[in-house]
C-alpha cells in the first residue's frame, strides 16, 4: 500500500493507470475516503489518465492528528503527490472542502498543473455556509457520525436518488461510521471553520478551470461557484442539472466524462473559459448548452437581465 | 484476522472477545475516573470543574455497565496485560511545561481524549449484529458518549490558557494517542482482530449508474467561443 511522507506523517494514497500521459489528481471531500472514488477514477482510467486519490490528513487510512490540522499541511500532501507524478500535463478535481485545497495549490503552484476543477467548492465562508458547518459540527459532536451523515445524506442527494439507493442507506451510513473518527472530522471541520476567504488570491489562478456546480446544491449554492468564476480569469461555469451538493457520487460518470472532456480540450488547445456559463448534458456524451443570453444563471426562475447588469457579464464572457 | 469480533457463537460475541474487551475498557475508563476523583476537589468553584464532574459520573456509569453487560469468562492470560495497561495509565510529566501541575493536568486531559477519541469499541461489532445484544448496546453507548465526553478534554487543551504551551500539549497527546492505539491493537489482535480492515470494505452504494465502457467511446465536446 503506497504511503507519502509529510512532516513525519503518513498519507495513504492511490494510483491507477498508465504511469505516463496526462494524470488527475482527486481531492476528497470532507467525509469522503479515497475507495468513494473508484467509479469515478475507473471512468477516468478508462479515458487513459493515470488518477491519483488520497485520503487527507484526519481521513480514511492517512494519519489523523489529534488536536490540530492545518490547512496548509494538505496542501502540502497534495504537492508531494503532484510531485510523485512528474512532469506532465496534471489537472486536479477537488470536491467541496477538497476543492478548497485544490484552489490553494493552484494559487501558489499554477505552473506545475495543466488545469483546476473545482467541484461545489468554495472560496470564503459566507454567513449561510458558515452557520451550516457550524450546525453539522454541533451534529457530529453531539450525535456522532452518525447523525452528521444523516443530516448530510439529504444535502448531498438528490430524493430520488435516495429512494432507488434506499437499500443500501443503512450499509453506507455503517461503512461511513466506520471509515470516520469523530475526533479527526472535528478537527477537519474546525479547520475550515477559521479558514481565510481566498477570493482575492483567485486572480492568481492563471490555469484553464472549469467550475462544476450541482443545479440543485444548497450546501455551497450558486453565489459561492459565481464567486470562483468572476475572479477566476479563465474559467467557465459548468451547471449540473438536477444535481445536488456530491454529484461525484451520485453521478460518477457524468462527472467524469466532463472532467475528461475539459482536460482533452485544454491539452488540445480548444479550451476557451472566458468566464462563460454552460449547461451540462444530462447524459454521458450529450452536448453542453450555453447557459441562455439575457437570462439570470443565479436564479431559480427564468428572470431576464436588465440592460446595466448585463454588461458585466458579456465583460466576463468577452475572449 | 477479521475487521470484527466473532465468530459468533450461538449468535452472540464470544465471551474470551467480551472479556478481554470489556477488560482493557474497565482498566482505562477505571484509571481516568481515579484520576478524575483524586483531581475533584470536594467543593466546586469553577465552570470547568463542573465539567469534571459530570466526567468522573460518566466514567463510574461506563465501569457499572461494562461489568454487568459483559459476559465474563475465567482468562489466564489477561493477568500480564492488565499489569501493563495500568503502567500505561499512570499520569506522567510532559516535557515543556515547567508548571509540574499543570503538567500533570494536561497529561490526564491528554490520556482522556486518547481513551475517547481512539478508542471505538462499537466499531468492532460485526455488521448485522443484533442491537438488543447488551454488550452491543454497551459498546454502543460507550462509543456514542465518548464523542460528547471528548469535548471537555478539546476544550481544555485547545483552550487559551494552554496557547503558550501548545507544542507540548500536541506533543502530550500524539504521545497518549499512540499509546493507547498501540495497547489496543495489541489487545485486539490477541483475539484475532485488527480493524484497519475496515477500511478495505466497499462503500455500500458504490455501483456506477453507467458502464465506465460509454464514456471511452463519446465524442469530446469543446467549451469554446463559437
Amino acid at each position: 500500500m503506497p504511503w507519502l511522507d509529510c512532516n513525519s506523517r503518513r498519507v495513504h494514497y492511490e494510483l491507477a493507470g498508465p504511469p505516463s500521459g496526462p494524470a488527475y489528481v482527486l481531492v476528497n471531500g470532507l467525509t469522503q475516503y479515497v475507495r468513494l472514488w473508484h467509479p469515478f477514477r475507473d471512468a477516468l482510467v478508462a479515458k487513459g489518465f493515470q488518477v491519483a486519490s488520497f485520503d487527507m490528513l484526519g481521513q480514511g487510512q492517512s494519519d489523523k492528528p489529534s488536536l490540530f490540522i492545518h490547512q496548509d499541511d494538505q496542501v502540502k500532501v497534495l504537492g508531494s503527490l503532484i510531485e510523485k507524478l512528474g512532469n506532465r500535463p496534471i489537472f486536479i478535481a477537488g470536491i467541496s472542502f477538497g476543492g478548497v485545497v485544490a484552489l490553494r495549490y493552484a494559487i501558489d503552484h499554477g505552473d506545475r498543473i495543466a488545469g483546476l476543477v473545482p467541484m461545489s467548492s468554495f472560496a470564503e465562508i459566507p454567513a449561510q455556509l458558515f452557520m451550516f458547518g457550524a450546525a453539522l459540527r454541533t451534529g457530529l459532536v453531539l450525535g456522532g457520525t452518525s447523525f452528521l451523515q444523516d443530516l448530510l445524506f439529504p444535502m448531498n442527494f438528490s430524493g430520488e436518488w435516495l429512494e432507488k439507493m434506499q437499500h443500501l442507506i443503512e450499509l453506507a451510513r455503517h461503512r461511513g461510521w466506520l471509515a470516520n473518527d469523530v475526533y479527526a472530522l472535528q478537527n477537519l471541520m474546525e479547520s475550515f471553520l477559521e479558514f481565510e476567504p481566498l477570493t482575492e488570491q483567485l486572480p492568481a489562478i492563471r490555469v484553464p478551470t472549469m467550475i462544476l456546480t450541482g443545479e440543485y446544491d444548497f450546501l455551497t449554492p450558486r453565489p459561492l461557484q459565481e464567486s470562483l468564476r468572476v475572479h477566476i480569469p479563465d474559467s467557465a461555469l459548468v451547471i449540473i442539472q438536477r444535481a445536488y451538493h456530491a454529484f461525484t457520487l451520485e453521478k460518477p460518470a457524468l462527472t467524469a466524462y466532463l472532467v475528461t472532456r475539459f482536460a482533452e480540450d485544454v491539452m488540445s488547445g480548444r479550451w476557451r473559459g472566458n468566464g462563460t456559463i454552460w449547461v451540462a448534458p444530462e447524459d454521458v456524451g450529450g452536448e453542453l448548452t450555453r447557459f441562455p443570453e439575457g437570462f439570470d444563471h443565479m436564479r431559480a426562475i427564468p428572470v431576464r437581465i436588465e440592460a446595466d447588469e448585463l454588461a458585466p457579464l458579456q465583460t466576463a464572457a468577452a475572449p | 484476522m477479521k475487521p470484527f469480533l466473532g465468530p459468533l457463537e450461538n449468535g452472540r460475541i464470544p465471551a474470551l472477545q467480551q472479556t478481554r474487551v470489556s477488560a482493557f475498557l474497565m482498566s482505562a475508563h477505571g484509571a481516568l475516573a481515579g484520576q478524575l476523583g483524586v483531581a475533584l476537589p470536594a467543593s466546586l468553584h469553577h465552570g470547568w470543574q463542573v465539567e469534571m464532574h459530570s466526567q468522573y459520573c460518566r466514567e463510574m456509569e461506563i465501569l457499572s455497565l461494562l461489568g454487568r453487560a459483559t459476559s465474563w469468562i475465567p482468562d489466564p492470560a489477561i493477568g500480564l496485560m492488565i499489569w501493563q495497561w495500568q503502567l500505561a495509565w499512570v499520569p506522567r510529566q510532559i516535557s515543556g511545561v515547567a508548571d509540574r501541575m499543570q503538567g500533570t493536568l494536561i497529561d490526564i486531559a491528554a490520556f482522556g481524549h486518547a481513551l475517547h477519541a481512539v478508542i471505538r469499541p462499537a466499531a468492532l461489532l460485526p455488521e448485522g449484529y443484533p442491537d438488543a445484544d447488551p454488550f452491543a448496546l454497551a459498546m454502543r453507548r460507550i462509543e456514542f458518549e465518548s464523542g460528547r465526553l471528548m469535548q471537555a478534554q478539546i476544550l481544555f487543551l485547545k483552550g487559551p490558557q494552554l496557547v503558550p504551551v501548545r507544542d507540548a500539549v500536541a506533543s502530550a497527546v500524539e504521545r497518549r494517542h499512540a499509546q493507547i492505539r498501540e495497547l489496543w491493537q495489541n489487545m485486539l489482535h490477541s483475539i484475532e482482530v485488527d480493524m484497519s480492515g475496515r477500511h478495505h470494505l466497499v462503500p455500500a452504494y458504490q455501483a456506477p449508474a453507467q458502464p465506465t465502457a460509454a464514456i471511452a467511446t463519446q465524442p469530446s465536446v469543446a467549451i469554446r467561443e463559437p
